[in-house]
């Protein structure tokens, strides 16, 4: 029975994340760059859909889109390799989406009493304070189960969850390259293994400082950490740890992205469109999909790991605290007793109290705020600078941010080393 | 043996040679309309002006043509000096006062020396305000040259070429002055075998070509040395296409040959390559790749030949085909088919003249017979007519569609060809034999492939390939050499320079024998 | 006349520019700025062209539709020369020279298509023309073809759109 409930969980969190979250923002990013990117360069943008007169700003262009793609011929060419060529898109966009399983959206919820120690929530073994109240002042406090409801997988190895299923996503595009039977697809497909290949090992080198920083691999333990904070009073977010390890991800990333300006695999100007020029209909809408999808996931991935994920600046789990000072301290042997907690609650109130529900609404309201604005970034950045050359790809993948991830980790490590 | 300096450059030429050919020894190039160096010199165009310097004390001396002066012991000269620039200005200038300047429609446009020679020396706006004399436009000269008076500059080229080389004199300049135009005399008509040659000769756009008038311009041909085919002459040609169509022969200098000249027939066998060519191979009427011909081709003919023996295997050879395939041919029919019927094809005889044209038809005669020793060549084609009638001949394999037969005998041959049992045609052209023929196979002509040819003098010239295969068409010895290997005694070479080093060796030999 | 030649000198790029880090920023901050002050209607120029409502106004020399010029008694001016066909480097005119009745024009255009589809709208044919025979200048947008051979416009309709033009060869051009 239990384990039909924890199924049905599962279900219900792919359902709302994947669908309500994923789908949803990928397909409105297709409107939302076109938009951007018209605003930047003062024009309208796709303004002309319209029902009985109707144009809602262009929204309408959302359905179009689809249905246009939808209702395409979708053509295979001759001495294509008709499997491998249906199989390719449909990689891409599983490997997109897949992907989010380990972005946590909140924390972990709490079934008994949540208090903040030094910057992170801890979950007490009490219904609720009133509880805590009556319990016996010398009992050492319990800690309740907390349950993953706002996050698909709570791996505890996330950050290589997420390098193996990155590593995965060259397939379909590597493979829908080479199997068009075209000489452009073909380009586009080795450019696109050749530059994910290369970024991979910086994206995965310049995110090592920060395993070292927070010690751990799980992506959700990785935001509580960033809860602390720093000298009492600043937020231990992964920039301030560690604000060169964050371009160089953010580089990495969007070379993996294959956005510009490192669209070589698709460089319209030499290659037509690159690896996905002989697709068509939602094949090809299933391409641009899970590119789009992939700028959700680094927008994502980059508040969860440099921008404190769902964290609320100040904001712990019974409320704001705008110093260390008034939250509860460490204990001395590992554990507290009642009588601690109990002083805790009764003297050091929040500066501003919050129901615990309230809490985990703001954090999933902030973390999704703080993926739009990630986006926004990726957007500016797309729509304002040129496309690199191949061959300034490369020397930038291999000699410039692989040699810069590489002391950043050993700068990080001899700083850890010397604090500590 | 006199000693002259030109353009600073020292040279010592033979008595009697002109400035113009000294200069043209050293590399300068003296623009000149009426100078050819196979006719007479009558200096009239006055382009090639050159200054000789005076000697010590004396004044200027006036500008000399290049093309009429002989070199002179101790003789200066300047080609490029301002005087001799100065002084083809003005010539040029004179020679284009009734130039009607149509060069969009003229065809000689792009090997025009008026237009080459007006960009190089002249290139200055027109100063003439009277209206130009209009002459007679499009006139036929004869059945081949259109005359236009306007663009005539009056070299007379065409005129001294029928006294001289034909020895015909139907041309001849009319009116004086600024009326003055090329005419046939009355009655006549420029109808010699050779009048095309005036249409080469001809510096400007004056004689055009009927055959060629319009049809290309000649910036787009592509010019490839190639030898023709007309007759065993074999004179060297460029052979001028264009979309890989042939456009135009054009005769290539060549001292040993045809010199500057080629005749008119000869000019329009280029029709030939382009007339009723077999598309692609066919085995019983059915269209096939090379590759599916060469088996069943194969298999046909090892069937025919154990069927009815090596003795009633005929093969004709053809006097049309190259060097090249001929050896291979000889190598094939000997080898691989075992035929021992050897025949000769080709073209009927025709008539022929003292100059260049020859009553052989055929441009590789002399190749042919050199390929085989002196007692094992090939019998006459009367022969195998016979030999078909005689029903001794089962099997037949012929290179070429030509019959050199006439008449009767020709309608004989064909109701003869249509009973044997096989009937292989490997043939550029279709003609009156290729619906009888079995297996037909497609042949590229001399335009499509390298190959080598002896003409009637003995003297052997390679053709370059000019254009793409049409159709399906290969060069014989591709063929022999594919057809040999599937009926699993295969020549022993596969490249074509294994080939020639072979077939000359070949070829000296036979040639050593027959002479001694 | 000889070419002068000017020795230009590399600028030298300093470090921060090569880095090109600052440059990055100094970019965004443009796309940002134009876009926060469009969004927030402080500039009100917008570049877009409602089209089928609105229409572009075309320049003066905007290539349109090629069209044969004719000549006083309403035959083409063209005397296929070749010349357009031969600079056309989208190799899309296809000229059939032939022999004219009247011996002063003498040569004139059997053939003569123009693949548009094929065309590039360099105009390099009108450059080349030496007779004012075809021009760009018809102001007809080319318009959208659903098969290949209807966009062979073939001489009487390149002439349809063509008119009387008293150019003299080699001379001023007279409208």
């Amino acid at each position: 029975m239990t384990l039909l409930i924890e199924f049905a969980i599962a279900l219900l969190k792919v359902l709302v994340i994947v669908f309500g979250f994923v789908m949803a923002l990928g397909s409105l990013m297709t409107l939302t760059e076109r938009k951007y990117s018209a605003f930047m360069q003062k024009r309208w943008g796709p303004i002309r859909a319209e029902v009985l007169g109707f144009r809602f700003g262009g929204l309408l262009h959302l359905v179009a889109d689809g249905v246009k793609m939808i209702l395409k011929e979708d053509f295979i060419p001759s001495g294509a390799n008709r499997n491998i060529h249906t199989i390719a898109p449909a990689m891409g966009l599983f490997t997109a989406m897949v992907i989010f399983a380990i972005i946590p959206f909140a924390d972990a919820w709490c079934t008994g009493l949540a208090l903040p120690v030094e910057g992170m929530d801890l979950c007490f073994g009490f219904d609720d304070a009133e509880a805590l109240q009556s319990a016996q002042p010398a009992a050492v406090a319990t800690f309740a189960p907390t349950h993953p409801y706002f996050q698909i997988a709570d791996l505890n190895a996330g950050l290589l969850y997420m390098f193996a299923i990155t590593g995965i996503g060259v397939y379909g595009t590597a493979l829908g390259g080479w199997a068009s039977n075209s000489k452009y697809s073909l380009l586009g497909g080795l450019r696109a293994s050749a530059q994910m290949i290369s970024y991979e090992v910086s994206m995965g080198l310049s995110l090592a400082g920060l395993l070292m920083v927070y010690g751990t691999l799980d992506v959700n333990e990785m935001v509580r950490e960033q809860g602390a904070l720093l000298w009492g009073t600043v937020p231990m977010w992964g920039i301030l740890v560690q604000p060169f390890a964050f371009f160089l991800f953010l580089t990495a990333s969007i070379a993996e992205s294959k956005r510009a300006p490192f669209d070589m695999p698709e460089a319209e100007s030499e290659l037509v469109a690159g690896y996905f020029t002989e697709y068509s209909a939602m094949k090809f809408g299933i391409f641009s999909l899970s590119e789009f999808v992939m700028v959700v996931f680094i927008g994502a991935i980059c508040a969860t790991l440099f921008f404190g994920g769902w964290q609320v600046p100040w904001l712990y789990a019974d409320g704001f605290h705008f110093s260390g000072d008034s939250m509860l301290a460490a204990a001395s042997g590992g554990a507290w007793t009642a009588g601690e907690l109990q002083s805790y609650v009764q003297a050091s109130t929040p500066d501003i109290a919050l129901p615990y529900g309230l809490v985990v609404f703001l954090r999933i309201g902030c973390f999704l705020t703080k993926i739009i604005l990630m986006i926004a970034l990726q957007l500016q950045i797309r729509w304002t600078l040129p496309r690199f050359r191949y061959d300034q790809i490369m020397f930038l993948g291999w000699k410039i941010l692989l040699p810069a991830s590489l002391i950043n980790l050993f700068i990080t490590a001899l700083a850890i080393l010397l604090l500590r | 043996m006199p000693k002259c300096t030109i353009n600073g450059q020292a040279i010592e030429v033979d008595r009697g040679v002109t400035v113009i050919q000294a200069a043209a020894e050293l590399g300068f190039d003296v623009p000149h309309f009426c100078y050819h160096p196979a006719l007479s010199v009558p200096a009239n165009c006055r382009m090639c002006l050159i200054e000789i310097e005076p000697p010590p004390g004396r004044p200027p001396m006036k500008l000399q043509p290049a093309c009429y002066t002989q070199v002179a012991e101790g003789m200066v000269v300047q080609t490029e000096s301002e005087r001799v620039l100065q002084a083809r200005r003005a010539v040029l200038e004179f020679i284009l006062v009734n130039h009607p300047v149509d060069c969009p429609i003229c065809d000689q446009a792009g090997e025009c020396k008026l237009q080459d020679y007006y960009m190089d020396y002249d290139a200055q706006a027109s100063r003439v305000r009277t209206s130009k004399v209009s002459k007679a436009k499009v006139l036929p000269l004869g059945p081949e040259v259109v005359y236009d008076g306007e663009r005539c500059i009056l070299c007379t080229r065409c005129v001294r070429f029928c006294d001289e080389v034909t020895g015909t004199s139907e041309l001849t300049v009319t009116e004086r002055g600024d009326r003055s135009e090329i005419r046939t005399f009355a009655g006549r008509e420029l109808d010699n075998a050779y009048s095309l040659c005036t249409v080469d000769l001809c510096p400007v756009g004056a004689l055009t070509s009927r055959d060629f008038r319009f049809k290309c311009r000649v910036w787009l041909l592509t010019s490839t040395d190639s030898i023709c085919t007309g007759c065993s002459r074999g004179c060297s040609i460029h052979l001028e296409h264009h979309r890989n169509e042939i456009q135009r022969y054009r005769p290539r200098f060549n001292p040993e040959i045809n010199e500057y000249w080629m005749c008119d027939a000869g000019r329009h066998t280029y029709n030939e390559v382009h007339r009723d060519r077999v598309q692609a191979p066919a085995v019983g009427g059915q269209a096939l790749t090379w590759p599916r011909a060469y088996e069943q081709t194969a298999a046909r003919l090892k069937a025919a030949v154990e069927a009815h023996g090596a003795d009633a295997t005929a093969f004709v050879f053809s006097p049309q085909a190259a060097c090249e395939d001929l050896y291979a041919a000889r190598g094939f029919a000997e080898g691989a088919l075992g035929a021992t019927r050897h025949y000769v094809g080709g073209r009927p005889e025709g008539a022929g003249d003292d100059f260049l044209i020859t009553p052989d038809k055929n441009p590789n005669r002399n190749g042919l017979l050199v390929m085989f020793p002196r007692d094992r060549r090939p019998a006459p084609f009367q022969r195998l007519l016979a030999d078909l009638e005689a029903g001794e001949i089962k099997v037949l394999y012929m290179m070429g569609s030509e019959i050199p037969l006439d008449g009767e005998e020709r309608a004989r041959f064909l109701a003869a060809v249509a009973k044997v049992d096989l009937f292989v045609l490997q043939a550029p052209r279709q003609d009156e034999l290729g619906p009888l023929a079995h297996v037909l196979l497609p042949a590229a002509t001399h335009a499509e492939k390298e190959g080598t040819y002896v003409n009637c003098d003995g003297i052997a010239q390679q053709t370059r390939q000019g254009l793409q295969p049409i159709g399906g068409a290969l060069p014989e010895w591709q063929v022999f050499v594919q057809l040999a290997r599937r009926l699993e005694k295969p020549l022993a070479y596969s490249f074509v320079k294994q080939l020639r080093d072979e077939m000359f060796k070949v070829m000296e030999e036979n040639s050593a024998a027959a002479a001694s | 006349m000889p070419a002068k030649t000017l020795v230009m000198e590399r600028g030298k790029r300093s470090f921060w520019v090569q880095s090109y880090l600052p440059e990055v920023a100094n970019g965004l901050a443009v796309t940002l700025k134009h876009l926060v002050r469009f969004i927030t209607r402080q500039e009100e120029s917008v570049f877009t062209i409602n089209y089928p409502e609105e229409k572009r106004q075309y320049p003066e020399r905007y290539r349109g539709l090629h069209r044969l010029m004719v000549r006083e008694d309403g035959q083409v001016r063209c005397v296929a020369c070749m010349c357009c066909s031969t600079i056309c480097p989208a190799n899309c005119i296809h000229i059939v020279a032939a022999e004219h009745d009247d011996a002063s024009i003498e040569k004139y255009p059997r053939i003569f298509v123009i693949d548009e589809l094929r065309c590039i709208v360099c105009g390099l044919c009108v450059e080349a023309c030496p007779c004012d025979a075809i021009r760009m200048d018809s102001g007809v947008h080319c318009h959208s073809f659903t098969d290949r051979t209807t966009a062979f416009l073939n001489r009487d309709l390149l002439m349809n759109l063509g008119t009387y033009s008293a150019a003299k060869q080699g001379g001023e051009r007279s409208f």
